[in-house]
């Protein structure tokens, strides 16, 4: 088959959708499919310029190409999954979150704009409306699942995304450090972490990889853990190489990560591979679906006392952060998160 | 149901401030309302029943606006009353309730004296009425030719205070007529409402005025006295009736043009006749209509409003002299007297002579408006008519979004497409935003 993957690119920024886009891609292609990613510039701001967006994708035409048809169209992310094809099956990623779990979250921008309610509401009523016309509808998590029944009435499976290069990952003797790679932003919560550590009672010590959403997030999270004194207990390392990525998973002691309501999580899965256990909070969204409290990890409350109490104990019994994390791997594997059977489920 | 209400509040000297104020305790059983004021005096009385708070159109916490379900906003015909409430109106939608529907002293107000920027005004002109009205709205402005009154009969800018509702809320049938078709927005007519609380007694009944020749009648008139009152068209007739000492004329409100007005009441001769009391308290006006016999409600021109001054009338079960235009025009001939434009002089005299010899008629005239007041106005049924717009409004509020986006959409590709191509385009595009 002829296969596109219609997505959406916010320039210079790149992340686990841009990822999973690739891996669907060279899985479909592996599969002896002809696939293509389709990635559509995405800019939300001002609102009204969403609704723009919402009509360009809807004023494609991907039913062909080069005169010849595209058999499948598998939409990953608003609103390039609008995008009109007689054959589309949806892997939803995620809604337009700021119109949906995060309108009246400090996170949220929407709720902010003069016009944001109606905005807020265009979108909720054209993902209504377009959504269902899919053949076929999943979501990257039962989390994103349950967003899109709970707001707009849409029941869709969920299917987990593989771990990009899973072979990779190994787990080697623990270092003196918890592991936290994401990109440094506000909803990824590295200032929590920094929190939490300066309350912490162990020596505890963090190495945080990633690059900032935004270069002045950079500076004012380097200038907080000054504030509270943990600048010498942090690193930061940046964007890392894939192989610095599978070597710090694999010296940590523990991986830690406690976004707010994460659609997935690919670093809880990717921590389970490496066999280390997973710090986490109970407003994670994604990642509790996989982490299992005092077998593969801890979930803490998302306060800076109750993480470090989890930090801590991390730090200071050994013994079953290791136990975690080889019960963390034994359940990843368990799960059958494949490409293969990705592949197999989307095209069915 | 949270509702965000823009409006005048008590103290201001705006019936619209006065209808808030009256319908609150209806409404805030129906919706928990927050009540915007851009000023920081009001009554405190309000907050028995809502938040009061002050905004300044330049610094709105839109957050507070997206988190309620609907705001409503009040327009009438003034800016120094609904100039910042337009604004706010226009960059965050939501159901409109229009007062009047010829508004062009509000944005001539706005455009020349507060913004200082006649070229807007222009540029709305040319919009909503081509070249001609942008022509007639440079003469007007350089004062060259028109005055404000041919412009607003002329070019009422009803549009301009609609044009960016969800839903609009008219209390004339007239003013239905006008917005029903104007847009795509839901649109309900609901009669201004008016409680009519019991009322007691009239102190003197309008039998025994007729068998007596001295016993003074009792003329009220009320409100903001500007030339569209025809307080000078009523000196004239009152100057010129024989049996003038029957009747004493009493003025109750701000008055345009106190000393014209002073000047020609000495002039005619009416000093002892006419007594202009000013503004007075809510309690004051309630008493002087209580003791009342007929109140004059004249207006021409209209701005096509609904007069809640006529309803005030008709709580007091007071017979009343109306003008015959626009909404007070459509009333029932039993309920008023009417007065003829061409012929108003004629018109108040016979109704004053017919008011000492028929006063049985005129005693049943105003039982009739108050029968009407309490059948038509109840607040209850327009607080339940206002409900249903706020949900029709809701349900309509993603629409507006893409209408305004086929419109942007429109605009765009006019300017680069050639016709042909654009009309081509036009329909694909009008599609998938229908789609949308």
């Amino acid at each position: 088959m002829r296969i596109l993957i219609a997505t959406t690119q916010v320039p210079f920024v790149s992340g686990g959708a841009e990822t999973l886009a690739q891996g669907l891609c060279d899985a479909l292609r592996f599969a002896g499919h002809e696939a293509e990613i389709v990635a559509v510039p995405f800019k939300w701001y001002p609102p009204e310029t969403i609704l723009d967006h919402m009509l360009a994708c809807r004023l494609l035409d991907l039913t062909e190409s080069a005169g010849t048809n595209v058999d499948l169209l598998i939409g990953l992310k608003f609103p390039a999954y609008l995008i009109p094809h007689p054959n589309k099956v949806l892997w939803i990623l995620h809604q337009h979150r700021a119109a949906y779990e995060l309108w009246e979250h400090p996170l949220g921008d929407l709720i902010h704009a003069p016009d944001g309610v109606q905005i807020r509401d265009a979108i909720r009523h054209a993902d209504r409306q377009i959504i269902p016309d899919a053949k076929a509808i999943f979501a990257l998590s039962r989390n994103v699942a349950e967003r899109l029944e709970r707001f707009c009435g849409i029941q869709a499976t969920p299917l987990y995304a593989p771990v990009p290069h899973a072979e990779k990952f190994y787990c080697a003797s623990a270092e003196e450090y918890l592991f936290y790679p994401s990109r440094l932003s506000r909803a990824k919560r590295q200032s929590l972490v920094l929190e939490a550590l300066s309350l912490c009672r162990q020596s505890v010590r963090v190495r945080f990889a990633g690059a900032a959403e935004q270069p002045a997030y950079l500076e004012e999270i380097r200038t907080e853990a000054e504030r509270l004194g943990v600048h010498e207990r942090v690193e930061w390392l940046g964007t890392v190489t894939e192989e610095d990525k599978w070597r710090l998973y694999a010296h940590a002691l523990g991986v830690i990560f406690p976004p707010v309501d994460e659609d997935y999580g690919y670093v809880t899965l990717e921590a389970m591979l490496s066999a280390k256990p997973v710090i986490t909070c109970a407003d994670s969204g994604g990642t509790l679906e996989f982490v299992r409290p005092e077998e593969s990890g801890l979930i803490a409350e998302p306060t800076p006392e109750s993480l470090a109490a989890a930090m801590d104990y991390v730090w200071e019994n050994r013994n079953h952060a290791k136990l975690w994390g080889e019960a963390g791997r034994r359940h990843y594997h368990n799960l059958n998160v494949t490409w293969p059977e990705t592949v197999r489920r989307l095209l069915s | 149901m949270k509702l965000n209400w823009f409006s005048p509040l008590p103290p201001a000297k705006s019936e619209i401030a006065h209808y808030t104020a009256r319908l609150l305790p209806v409404l805030a059983a129906h919706a928990e309302i927050t009540l915007w004021s851009d000023r920081t005096e009001f009554d405190t009385e309000l907050k028995k029943y809502a938040e009061v708070r002050c905004y300044r159109p330049e610094h709105i916490p839109w957050v507070d606006l997206n988190r309620s379900d609907m705001c409503v906003y009040h327009m009438g015909n003034s800016a120094h009353f609904h100039s910042s409430i337009w604004q706010v109106s226009r960059r965050h939608p939501g159901v409109v309730i229009l007062h009047d529907t010829s508004l062009h002293h509000l944005f001539v107000e706005f455009y020349w004296d507060q913004l200082e920027d006649p070229h807007q005004y222009l540029a709305q002109m040319e919009y909503y009425y081509g070249e001609a009205g942008r022509r007639d709205a440079s003469e007007f402005y350089m004062g060259t030719a028109h005055d404000i009154y041919y412009m607003a009969k002329q070019y009422p800018l009803t549009l301009l205070a609609v044009g960016n509702a969800l839903g609009v809320l008219v209390h004339t049938q007239g003013a239905f007529e006008i917005i029903k078709h104007a847009g795509c927005q839901p649109v309900a007519y609901a009669p201004l409402p008016f409680a009519g609380e019991p009322r007691p007694p009239r102190h003197q009944s309008l039998k025994s005025l007729s068998e007596s020749n001295v016993a003074l009648c009792r003329l009220i008139v009320f409100g903001f006295i500007g030339d569209n009152r025809r307080l000078d068209t009523l000196l004239d007739a009152l100057a010129g009736l024989p049996a003038r000492n029957r009747f004493h004329l009493n003025v109750y409100g701000q008055i345009s043009n106190e000393d014209s007005l002073r000047a020609k009441i000495y002039a005619l001769g009416l000093d002892e006749l006419v007594t202009l009391h000013g503004f007075v308290t809510e309690a004051e006006l309630d008493a002087a209509l209580a003791t009342a016999h007929l109140a004059i409600n004249l207006r021409y021109p209209s701005m096509g409003e609904a007069s809640a001054s006529q309803l005030r009338i008709w709580s007091y079960a007071l017979p009343s002299l109306v003008t015959q235009v626009d909404w007070y025009a459509t009333l029932p001939d039993d309920a008023v007297a009417f007065v003829r434009v061409e012929h108003e002089v004629e018109d108040i005299q016979a109704h004053l002579n017919a008011f000492l010899n028929e006063p049985a008629r005129f005693d049943a005239m105003g039982k009739r408006g108050r029968q009407l007041l309490e059948e038509h106005h109840a607040p209850e049924t327009y607080v339940q008519s206002l409900m249903n717009v706020v949900a029709a409004a809701q349900d309509y509020r993603p629409h507006a979004a893409f209408f305004k986006l086929a419109q942007k959409t429109g605009q765009d590709m006019s300017e680069w497409m050639t016709p042909a191509a654009f009309d081509r385009a036009r329909e694909k595009v009008a599609g998938e935003i229908a789609a949308l």
